[in-house]
């Protein structure tokens, strides 16, 4: 009997990397990259070319958004620019000559402000810190302005601010990129490690030991190999189900339950994906290039960051080609929506399809591999 | 001389004859240059499907309805009754966002007592939520602008002083370098130095390790440090062509912006790609098996993409994780050339990234020669 994917793991540090202690390490990797949950401090260029009380008073006011970090005077507007440009700073800031008696007079002046939106998360981050601390201040001028007008005080807050905004985010209170990110990334990462792992495990045994060309011990071998890899590799998704819970406050509405299978199905899913990428190209590297190509872009292609409904249909269906894809469509529906069980099944059941083209692919996996 | 050229044609060769390499050269660089900006044809999301529950049922709910319906950003799809309907259509995914307009909208309005208006998106999708959020704040301060402006009227106020009454100061920002704010102009320049750098570090260190395989089984070869200085050269030619097909025709058929003057845009390119190709055939001299530099690859491109400034703002990078993305040529080489190429900065402007590139090429280099020199040792002794 040959030996086990559990010997395979022992014998190769890379393999053993891949499959036991890379996933929870990533997925610590991303919890720390937004570890601050919004980005904060933002370099804004502040061109101040009044020079006033009030113009002092709006700066306070917009380095007080934890988002914006305005110690980035420059003289001119030319040297604001300058910065943009270079990425020196995110944003400028230009606060026109005669702010001040502007403001005064009732003139509603424009403080010109331009974002980098090449940056584009950052960029959109940045305008809305300044628009909101700009709305806030122009709250506070205008009511002051009202009072000086000689109107009382509970006619200058209702005029001030007669239809209040309330602004409620489902499912994310906090707004956490770390919550919105991580959950979505970690399984990208996951289901890559996975491929990964099984095509460097599934060639080095049949570089090793190979296999008979068919009966029932092809069979039984193949299932030693992969088994392994399938268990260890549910459990990586169960324990990144808790690191999401306990760092980046993942705290599923609905029945998590679900995502134990799901998880199960998910791996499932791609190991039949590597052993049909090695049945199609039988040589590591070209097989790795293969899967490089396929899963490598999942993460853009499972609709958190770009919405799904606004892509092309090719787009659509080539996510659709990707376990991830319905991964994260069950973890959304169950983490977040608490959908009922109707809504769910179908993305069960396709997981499921991904193990319709194994057999073909078992039988058409050589039984031999030469080394690149 | 004569052996340069014939080591130069043994890198020829070992090119040419490695299917691996030909399989992402004549694919692979293609395909990813089609397929990752595939899901942002449509370049910005278009409206999102929002639900209305309108307690208020008067002509200024209905007029703020038409509002919110008319802003780019939301089409309303559904009209609720009840709280409960609403929730299930969020849960559904039917719509992602909803406006809830409170009973006695418009009396209170018109009498200036204050009121409430509730938006909720749904924010397991960042993008949509904030268009959603936008499209409704929006309407919402058309509305509130006009009954102000409407009651100061009414008030006998001076209307010189109205604009300065309603709103004291106007903050608008604008995007500049991606004006549009669309996703192709953000993802594609980043992503595409990025793949350079991915397919580079895959080829020329599957390369390396096959070159050494080949020492090692006692055939024929030039000096490594020969033979490494062609291969590199070799590279750099080959992936300065494509840097031409991805920043040039690409850019053009994405509609891309181009600022950068080509010579520039040549030579920070070239610093990249050099400093690239010394990373890669130092990872060749590093792992012992030819598929390993694509697995180093596989693992590292998500974690490159959030640490390399562009997808996360690198200011909220906690220190150390900000301290290792300058490990690899990937994040100076995507700064510099957004910079240079996107946002217009010259050259004057990438000084620093520049510099960390040639520092890293020569500090790469040091350790390959470093290597090189032990592994020759070892090869010498009998073993």
């Amino acid at each position: 009997m040959g030996r086990s994917g559990w010997q395979a793991l022992r014998d190769d540090p890379w393999l053993l990397a891949l499959v036991v202690w890379l996933p929870p390490l990533l997925t610590g990797l991303f919890i720390a990259v937004f570890a601050s949950g919004l980005p904060r401090d933002l370099p804004v260029t502040v061109v101040d070319l009044d020079h006033s009380t009030a113009s002092r008073a709006l700066l306070r006011q917009l380095d007080a958004s934890p988002a914006l970090d305005t110690a980035h005077a420059r003289a001119s507007v030319k040297e604001g620019a300058f910065a943009l440009r270079t990425g020196d700073s995110l944003a400028l800031l230009v606060i026109p000559e005669h702010f001040e008696k502007d403001v005064r007079r009732g003139l509603s002046p424009r403080v010109e402000a331009y974002y980098n939106a090449q940056y584009l998360l950052a960029g959109k981050f940045i305008a809305s810190a300044l628009q909101e601390s700009g709305a806030d201040f122009a709250a506070h001028a205008g009511a002051a302005q009202r009072l000086a007008a000689g109107q009382h005080m509970p006619e200058v807050l209702a005029a001030v601010a007669p239809v209040r905004p309330q602004i409620t985010a489902l499912y994310n209170p906090a707004m956490s990129y770390a919550r919105f990110l991580v959950t979505a990334i970690a399984p990208a990462v996951w289901q890559i490690l996975i491929v990964t792992a099984m095509v460097l495990l599934l060639s080095r045994q049949l570089q090793r030991e190979g296999l008979p060309e068919s009966g029932p011990r092809r069979w039984r071998l193949l299932l030693r190999w992969c088994l392994p890899l399938t268990l260890v590799y549910w459990v990586q998704g169960l324990l990144m189900l808790g690191l999401f819970r306990h760092f980046v406050g993942w705290v599923p509405a609905g029945s998590v339950l679900i995502l134990v299978p799901a998880l199960l199905f998910t791996v499932l899913a791609v190991q039949s994906i590597a052993l049909m990428i090695l049945a199609l190209a039988p040589d590591t590297v070209r097989a790795l290039s293969l899967c490089a190509a396929y899963l490598a872009p999942a993460f853009a292609f499972m609709g958190i960051t770009f919405p799904r409904g606004d892509m092309p249909a090719l787009a659509v269906f080539w996510g659709n080609l990707m376990p991830s894809t319905h991964y994260v469509q069950l973890q959304v529906a169950v983490g977040d929506h608490a959908a009922p069980w109707s809504a769910l099944w179908p993305s069960l059941l396709v997981l499921l399809l991904f193990l319709l083209p194994l057999p073909l692919a078992l039988r058409a996996l050589p039984s031999r591999m030469v080394a690149s | 001389m004569t052996r340069w050229w014939h080591a130069w044609c043994d890198e020829v060769r070992h090119v040419l004859t490695d299917h691996a390499v030909l399989l992402v050269f004549g694919g692979g660089l293609l395909f990813y240059a089609l397929l990752y900006p595939l899901p942002y044809h449509r370049n910005v999301p278009g409206e999102q499907a929002v639900a209305v529950l309108d307690h208020d049922r008067g002509a200024l709910a209905r007029q703020l309805v038409r509002w919110v319906d008319a802003t780019p950003q939301i089409r309303i799809t559904a009209q609720p009754r009840s709280l409960y309907e609403a929730r299930a259509l969020l849960a559904a995914g039917t719509v992602h966002g909803l406006l809830v307009i409170p009973e006695q909208f418009e009396r209170d309005v018109y009498l200036g007592r204050p009121t409430t208006l509730s938006y909720a998106g749904d924010a397991s999708y960042f993008l949509i939520y904030s268009n959603i959020v936008q499209g409704l704040v929006t309407a919402g301060t058309t509305l509130t602008v006009q009954t102000q402006v409407a009651r100061a009227l009414r008030s006998g106020e001076n209307p010189a002083r109205i604009p300065g009454q309603v709103m004291a100061l106007r903050v608008t920002p604008e995007p500049v370098f991606n004006s549009s704010g669309g996703y192709i102009n953000y993802i594609v320049p980043a992503v595409f130095a990025l793949i350079l750098h991915q397919t580079l570090l895959i080829t020329a260190g599957s390369v390396t390790v096959k070159d050494r395989r080949r020492r090692a089984a006692g055939q024929m070869a030039a000096p490594p440090g020969m033979a490494l200085m062609l291969r590199g050269l070799l590279f750099v030619l080959i992936y300065v062509f494509f840097a031409l097909l991805y920043f040039g025709f690409f850019f053009a058929l994405y509609d891309v912006p181009r600022v950068a003057p080509p010579w520039a845009l040549l030579g920070v390119a070239g610093v990249f790609l050099a400093s690239t190709t010394v990373c890669a055939m130092l990872i060749g001299y590093l792992v012992s098996r030819p598929e390993l530099p694509t697995v180093v690859v596989l693992i590292t491109s998500l974690p490159i993409v959030f640490t390399a400034g562009f997808a996360w703002p690198a200011q909220s990078l906690p220190a150390g994780l900000d301290a290792l993305s300058w490990v690899l040529p990937a994040r100076p080489g995507i700064q510099a050339l957004l910079t240079l190429n996107q946002m217009g900065g010259g050259l004057a402007g990438v000084r620093d990234e520049l510099l960390v590139l040639v520092v890293q090429g020569l500090v790469y280099a040091l350790l390959l020669g470093k290597l090189v020199q032990r592994q020759t040792k070892k090869s010498v002794l009998p073993s």
